[in-house]
């Protein structure tokens, strides 16, 4: 990446190919927790709690309820993905495993390790976004071949809170209860306040303040737009995708120095 | 002697004379107030085995990782192989094998799939990675764990695979920070010798250790450090010769008359260059002729209950220059 680094020939796709061998030792877990968390969340709360909802008739929504959901459960899928990857595997190449300061040995240098993990933390949202979407069309959820636009827009929303999440994990010294505090105070609520379930409209204000905030909001503006065809002006699609990005811009830079600081002491 | 020899510079250098690869002055290194390495001047030449003792705390791996490239120098200057490790880091890491205190394996991964992931961390090719790899799980005499996990074993086990993992990219310089601790005295001697053939090839070999006698095998030159600083530097012959005696003669007395005997044994010693040191459970005597110290010892009526002549080692050197006690 850097130009001093340029003749040693170390590469952020080695640290991507590091991550891919140690996902073959855990894939099945991996394609376990890709196919059967859609199928809980279509089943629970697509197919359930819709059955529920749309007993008045499609209503307010417009269309079934699955349909209004699966872009939602997709963008927050890919959220809560990109949240623990940035969390536990980055601990333990700090901390436990220590495997970072190893790589930090070779001619990578922090900021390509970091690169390197937030390159393969963002294939791996798009392949399970795939995967997720595939699994939600069997149950009818697609509507119509646009909703393929959620997959990119997933990654996108997953990778921009997964950046700030590394540089946050590589702060942190001590065992403690900093994961804990990302998964419980910023994770869960912006799931329940971005407009997965229910447009934010049905939010008081300050309900929808935190919705404009989280990251979440705009990714599942973008993706239900996609899926359910064009309610948003061109002006609010660049309005959430230049938020997106502004998030993965920033955190990425914060996620460079936090792992320079943490490997160069 | 002559200036025509020493400018020669013709046929086989020795290391004496070879150039310096390392070259650190007023090297210092702070966390925060504290002075962890404070303005040593180091010279490491191309093909020898040089070593850093200290005590604990020492700062002899903060000395090691700022020479690894990881560490930046807080202040003074520092070259490894000619460049400068603020501005060239990972070029001169290219160049180096590590071995930390601490393995930084790959837990969750097989012995080979650390060695072949760390070998593309260089930026080597698989194909030139797979003969090499194997290569090294023999060196590292884990040819029959090769395709097992690395979590379950033993720690002398990972200690050999991460010191056959810094081979990787044939390093010109090998840093070792205490790469024997939690070896099996066979596992030792084997890595002596390997560590010897590939000083051989020339590979030039810094190391830190708590072993004296690894330190006596292996190093050319050495330096003690404590708090920080240098406080001795040479040879292992010649730190011994300057720093204690030819042998040490150990006396033991009866419990509690160790202390009573130091004023006897001086005595008995009026006129041979000797120190001797009270431990609480005996008497060291640094003189150059052990056997004839313990005879007029002896002859002045003193009794020991036991007596033994050895050979001064660096041991010796080392706890005059860094003290016995523990000071934390
Ligand atoms: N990252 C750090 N932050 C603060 N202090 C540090 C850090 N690393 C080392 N130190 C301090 O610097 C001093 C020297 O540590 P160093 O690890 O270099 O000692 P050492 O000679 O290698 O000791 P040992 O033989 O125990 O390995 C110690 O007092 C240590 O506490
Ligand atoms: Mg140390």
């Amino acid at each position: 990446m850097s130009a001093a680094s340029a003749p040693t020939g170390a590469s952020i796709w080695t640290v991507v190919e590091y991550q891919v061998r140690l996902a073959r030792s855990f894939w099945r877990s991996i394609l376990i927790v890709g196919v059967a968390t859609p199928l809980l969340y279509v089943l629970a709360l697509g197919v359930g709690l819709g059955t529920v909802v749309n007993r008045n008739g499609t209503g307010e929504l417009g269309v079934p309820y699955l349909v209004f959901v699966a872009p939602a459960f997709l963008t927050a899928a890919a959220l809560q993905i990109g949240a623990a990857d940035a969390s536990f595997p980055l601990m333990g190449g700090f901390k436990w495993a220590r495997t970072f300061h190893g790589m930090a040995a070779t001619p990578l240098s922090p900021a390509q390790i970091c690169d390197g993990q937030l390159t393969w933390i963002a294939i791996r949202l798009f392949a399970n976004s795939a995967v997720y979407l595939a699994i939600m069309a069997m149950f009818g959820a697609a509507r119509s071949p646009w909703i393929l636009l959620a997959v990119p827009i997933a990654t996108l929303t997953g990778i921009a809170f997964a950046a700030p999440v590394a540089a946050f994990v590589a702060t942190i010294e001590r065992e403690g209860n900093g994961l804990n505090v990302i998964f419980r105070f910023v994770v869960t609520p912006m799931f329940l306040f971005s407009g997965t379930f229910y447009p934010i409209s049905q939010l008081p204000q300050w309900g929808q303040w935190l919705a404009w905030v989280s990251p979440l909001w705009h990714g599942t503006e973008l993706a239900r737009d996609s899926a359910l065809g064009g309610g948003l002006s061109l002006l609010a699609v660049l309005g959430h995708l230049l938020y997106l990005v502004l998030w993965f811009v920033v955190g990425l830079q914060l996620a460079r120095w936090r792992f320079r600081v943490r490997l160069t002491k | 002697m002559e200036a025509t020899v020493t400018q020669g510079n013709t046929g086989a250098q020795s290391a004496a004379d070879a150039p310096a690869l390392i070259v650190a002055k007023n090297l210092t290194k702070r966390f925060g107030d504290f002075t962890a390495v404070d303005g040593i001047d180091v010279e490491v030449r191309r093909g020898e085995a040089f070593g850093f003792l200290g005590p604990n705390g020492a700062g002899k791996s903060s000395t090691m990782r700022m020479i690894g490239c990881v560490a930046p120098v807080t202040s003074g200057t520092l070259r490894s192989l000619g460049l400068d490790p603020a501005t060239d880091g990972p070029r001169i890491r290219a160049r180096l094998g590590v071995v930390p205190q601490q393995d930084t394996l790959d837990l969750e991964l097989t012995v080979r799939e650390n060695l072949f992931v760390y070998g593309r961390y260089f930026g080597i090719s698989r194909a030139a990675l797979r003969p090499k790899v194997a290569e090294l799980i023999e060196f590292a005499q884990l040819t029959e764990r090769a395709d097992a996990l690395v979590e379950p074993l033993s720690g002398g086990m990972k200690r050999r695979l991460t010191i056959a993992r810094s081979l990787i990219n044939d390093p010109e310089i090998l840093l070792l920070d205490e790469p024997t601790t939690g070896l099996d005295p066979q596992a030792r001697h084997v890595l002596w010798d390997r560590l010897y053939r590939l000083k051989h090839r020339g590979v030039t070999l810094v190391l830190t250790t708590h072993y004296m006698d690894e330190a006596e095998q292996l190093c050319d030159r050495l330096v003690v450090m404590d708090g920080g600083r240098i406080v001795a530097e040479g040879s292992p012959q010649q730190l011994i010769a300057e720093h204690s005696s030819r042998e040490v003669a150990e006396l033991r007395f009866a419990p509690g008359e160790n202390a009573a005997a130091e004023a006897g044994v001086l005595a008995a010693l009026h006129g041979v260059p000797a120190r001797v040191e009270a431990l609480p459970d005996r008497l060291l005597l640094y003189v150059d002729d052990g056997e004839a110290a313990v005879t007029r010892v002896r002859e002045a009526g003193l009794d020991p209950v036991s007596s033994l002549v050895r050979r001064s080692t660096l041991e010796d050197v080392f706890l005059r220059l860094t003290g016995r006690s523990l000071v934390d």
